[in-house]
């Protein structure tokens, strides 16, 4: 009797063949992309998603030509910060055409194709059971959209991670070992641990991690222009164990900024906060171009 | 998954897919040498699993009839098997009994313009869960332009519109 190795095919489907030319458009897509850098915590709430827009913002300022992926399917919000969420993606002569911020920022985000406060739903055969296959299904939802996006040429792609250690680490494997991490931290021991966690998880894969970056870094004071601290007094991140790329004070107006799908170099002075992300943009390009 | 018809030790054949009560697929297989026919049924969870892979099941010759220059697994809109009439055409058995992904917000509008087969085709080759979006804001910028047929020249609009 033959064995399984002895028949050709996979039963009729071809599924592996279809993985494989799923992964092949991928890269074909994403070939024009210099950096794919990944943006996570593994904590909630520490401004990841406002630091990559306003990251991104900085970046193109510098002359970089940028995009965003928003990897948070079911809590998306670069659409929303990035003032493109009532423009949808449409059809292109390449493929799929992304709306464009004001800035000139490409933007992939679940929140172009939902209305305000709806959310994705992944309906499942086996009731109570929704969470079995969760994950899967949105990585290949994320694989059908970036098999379909026109990229073009970017400098950066900048990836909005959600959050979770182990998701920290997933991503980081799906987005394949060209692609480079940042953490982003707050001055709390809570936060520095489950940062330092997601180090552990992303330890195992050939990812390289470029650093931290140490956001809500003391309260940026509009009246005295002066930076105080936000946090009490605590250990220094640097027990982290990684490059620090920068330090981003807390500023009240750029939590108004985002909330209006604006960038903080729309305004004429962005006072530290945005020298800072200037400062951290300049170190986190500077470590991309360094041979590792 | 392969199957052999052990009498003849020939592999069999996938014939046809179809959805045989709701969160169950029977994929039928067939031995071309004595033409012994079986069907595998898959339960709930090996329907999510199957499904959870973003991947086309049914013979390859009659995916790719049903999704003609279609370019990646997932972005094709999973082909039907011969034989699976039921199910909608160009969607894979799975995708039909689960729907995807769904946004509730996102409902095709019913009564919206005509479009022509080539910009149908086009609103077709991009993603499904991008569709709905990308298909209101096309129809939203012909009717702002007054067109009541969308082809080409109110795709080029639309892109225009929207600063792409």
């Amino acid at each position: 009797m033959k064995s399984y190795s002895q028949i050709d095919g996979d039963g009729g489907s071809n599924v592996a063949e279809q993985v494989a030319d799923l992964e092949a458009a991928i890269a074909r897509r994403m070939a024009g992309i210099r950096h794919v850098v990944a943006i996570g915590s593994g904590k909630g709430g520490v401004g990841k998603s406002t630091l990559t827009r306003q990251l991104a913002s900085v970046l193109a300022a510098s002359g970089k030509k940028v995009g965003i992926l928003d990897a948070d399917l079911n809590g998306p919000s670069q659409a929303m910060l990035c003032g493109v969420a009532d423009i949808p993606p449409l059809p292109g002569d390449e493929g799929l055409l992304l709306p464009v911020s004001r800035d000139g920022l490409r933007i992939l985000s679940v929140g172009s194709l939902l209305a305000d406060g709806e959310a994705l739903s992944w309906p499942s055969a086996s009731p109570r059971h929704t969470h079995v296959w969760r994950a899967t299904r949105e990585f290949a939802k994320l694989a059908e959209l970036l098999a379909a996006v026109h990229w073009g040429t970017l400098d950066v792609l900048l990836v909005d991670l959600p959050p979770g250690p182990e998701r920290t680490a997933q991503f980081a494997d799906f987005l394949g070992a060209g692609a480079k991490v940042v953490l982003v931290s707050i001055p709390s021991a809570l936060a520095r641990g489950v940062v330092a966690r997601s180090a552990s998880a992303l330890a195992p894969l050939p990812n390289r991690l470029l650093g931290y970056v140490e956001n809500m870094s003391g309260y940026a004071c509009s009246g005295c222009g002066t930076v105080r601290p936000l946090f009490p007094e605590s250990r220094e991140a640097s027990d982290l164990a990684l490059p620090c790329l920068g330090r981003i004070p807390f500023d009240p107006q750029l939590a108004a900024l985002s909330d209006e799908g604006r960038a903080i170099t729309e305004v004429p002075d962005g006072g530290p906060v945005a020298a800072a992300l200037f400062t951290t943009a300049r170190t986190m390009i500077e470590r991309l171009e360094e041979v590792p | 998954m392969k199957f052999l018809c052990v009498p003849c030790d020939t592999p069999m054949r996938m014939r046809a897919t179809e959805e045989s009560e709701p969160g169950s697929l029977a994929v039928v297989y067939s031995c071309p040498a004595c033409g012994y026919e079986m069907a595998m049924l898959t339960n709930q969870h090996e329907t999510d699993m199957v499904r959870s892979l973003g991947v086309r099941i049914g013979p390859a010759a009659a995916a790719a009839i049903a999704n003609p220059g279609a370019p990646g697994m997932a972005a094709a809109g999973m082909g039907l098997a011969a034989g699976a009439g039921e199910a909608p055409a160009g969607r894979c058995p799975f995708s039909a009994m689960l729907g995807g992904t769904t946004q509730p917000g996102a409902a095709e509008t019913p009564s919206g313009p005509a479009w022509t087969a080539g910009a149908l085709e086009r609103l077709e080759a991009i993603p499904e869960m991008v569709r709905p979006m990308a298909r209101a804001g096309i129809e939203m910028v012909a009717r702002e332009n007054g067109q009541v047929l969308i082809d080409e020249e109110v795709l080029a609009a639309a892109r225009s519109r929207f600063g792409m």
